[in-house]
């Protein structure tokens, strides 16, 4: 049996524990907003919090998660700081496909918890294991400045 | 659920070590190349061959501590948790900074990056120019082996079954005044495997070479390293003359035999090689100015 909050909710489940936390939040908790592309930790689109750590869950054997704390973009969507960041991704064009969103809101709210007023190099730096093939990331980095401007004091850290 | 999949994730590494004396099993630390490794298709679990053995949240390895002017790292602490030490030289920060993407670098561990044994690991051009030695336990015991003999071929490492990689140590690493960089060559920043790594060591004793260490990386089996050649800098003063520079690059020349595969060719690994090393013995940076 292993046991792990998700989204705050408390998890026992006794899966096989090679069973990936992508598939297990998807398929068996039927939270679809964090997706899969590749499957090998390279794209992002799969990225969710295990412990407050930005981490790619196709990665995850479930079986190694015991006691975490994991939060997927359902759980942040009622948080102020969703809201930001909903508002700066819309207003700066930063969605267009919108398949690496989940997992491009998810590396943009870990990094601007860790750092509230990123560079442009850090920004681009906290994006970087995020791949998007539609906007170019430009608008992409335009919306996490704006989110960090709009957001000024919300992302402080605590 | 078809077949069963057993795996065991203890409190202390005292049962772990217990457990693995008894069955030999696939250890998992970060499991960011194992579950790459034995990929499934979608929806369907990795098939890994063995019985498996969580032990990336086992305390007893994740300790970083000071011994006189050793460094040990505990071999399951993430990649996030070294750039975050004041203990880490900042040229090891430097190349864990190369790794793949924070996501990653928050579930990927040194002691992974060792076991793997890739010929393109990012740490390990450094770990070998910084003579590492690598502490394993068993129930039986430790014992202490040197990275260069521990690792012995494309994912091929000298760990027995009942072994679990506790330490890497990095000897007199602290305060031994000497200039070391990393350059990784890859296709981007982020997310990329190097096509070539390269670490240089160097102590003077004012303008005389004391010690010098070179290590390629991703152009082999495993780590390029030649004390003999290093030897012949030995006792040579800084700046090199054009023939000393030339003399090391024609030895290296000869013994780094790369190969063509997807990342990268034969040709550009080995002319990028040879430039970075011929950077590294004309910098200017470590000579008395």
């Amino acid at each position: 049996m292993i046991k792990f909050t998700l989204n705050g909710k408390t998890i026992e489940t006794d899966a096989p524990a090679t069973v990936r936390l992508l598939d297990f939040i998807r398929e068996e908790q039927l939270l679809i907003g964090t997706k899969e592309g590749c499957g090998e930790g390279e794209c992002g689109a799969c990225s969710v919090f295990v412990n407050n750590l930005l981490q790619n869950s196709c990665l995850i054997p479930i079986g190694s998660i015991e006691g975490a704390d994991v939060v997927t973009i359902e759980g942040i969507m009622e948080s102020e700081q969703f809201k930001n960041l909903d508002e700066s991704y819309s207003h700066a064009g930063g969605v267009q496909c919108g398949y690496c969103i989940p997992g491009m809101v998810m590396a943009s709210a870990a990094l601007l918890s860790q750092n509230p007023h990123p560079s442009e190099a850090e920004i681009r730096e906290g994006i970087s294991g995020n791949l998007c093939r539609c906007t170019g990331y430009n608008m992409i980095v335009d919306a996490i400045n704006l989110a960090a401007k709009k957001g000024d004091g919300l992302w402080q850290k605590k | 659920m078809a077949e069963k999949i057993i795996a065991y994730r203890f409190d202390c590494l005292d049962q772990t070590l217990s457990q693995l004396n008894k069955e030999n099993c696939a250890i998992i630390a970060g499991g960011t190349d194992v579950m790459v490794m034995y990929k499934s298709r979608r929806g369907v679990p990795p098939k890994i061959p063995k019985p498996i053995v969580f032990i990336d949240h086992l305390s007893e390895l994740k300790k970083v501590y000071q011994n006189q002017k050793d460094l040990h790292i505990g071999a399951c602490c993430t990649y996030s948790e070294l750039l975050g030490n004041p203990l880490i030289p900042i040229v090891l920060k430097k190349a864990i900074k190369t790794i793949a993407a924070p996501a990653i670098r928050n579930r990927g561990t040194l002691g992974g990056n060792v076991c793997n044994a890739s010929p393109a690991g990012d740490t390990l051009p450094l770990l070998y120019v910084y003579n590492a030695k690598l502490l394993l336990r068993s129930v039986k015991g430790d014992r202490i082996v040197p990275i260069s003999d521990f690792i012995q071929g494309v994912r091929r490492i000298q760990r027995e079954s009942n072994e679990i990689l506790v330490e890497i140590i990095l000897p007199s690493v602290l305060d031994d005044g000497a200039h070391v960089i990393f350059e990784k060559v890859g296709n981007r920043n982020a997310d990329a495997i190097a096509k070539v790594g390269f670490a240089g060591y160097i102590r003077l004793n004012g303008d005389g070479i004391e010690d010098v260490r070179f290590a390629f990386g991703a152009v082999g089996p495993t780590m390029i390293r030649s004390v003999a050649i290093e030897k012949m800098l030995l006792g040579r003063t800084v700046p090199l003359t054009d023939s000393d520079i030339a003399q090391v690059v024609a030895a290296f020349d000869k013994i780094i035999k790369p190969i063509d595969d997807q990342r990268s060719t034969a040709l550009y690994r080995k002319t990028v090689a040879l430039n970075l090393l011929r950077y590294f013995l004309s910098m200017k940076q470590y000579q008395p100015t």
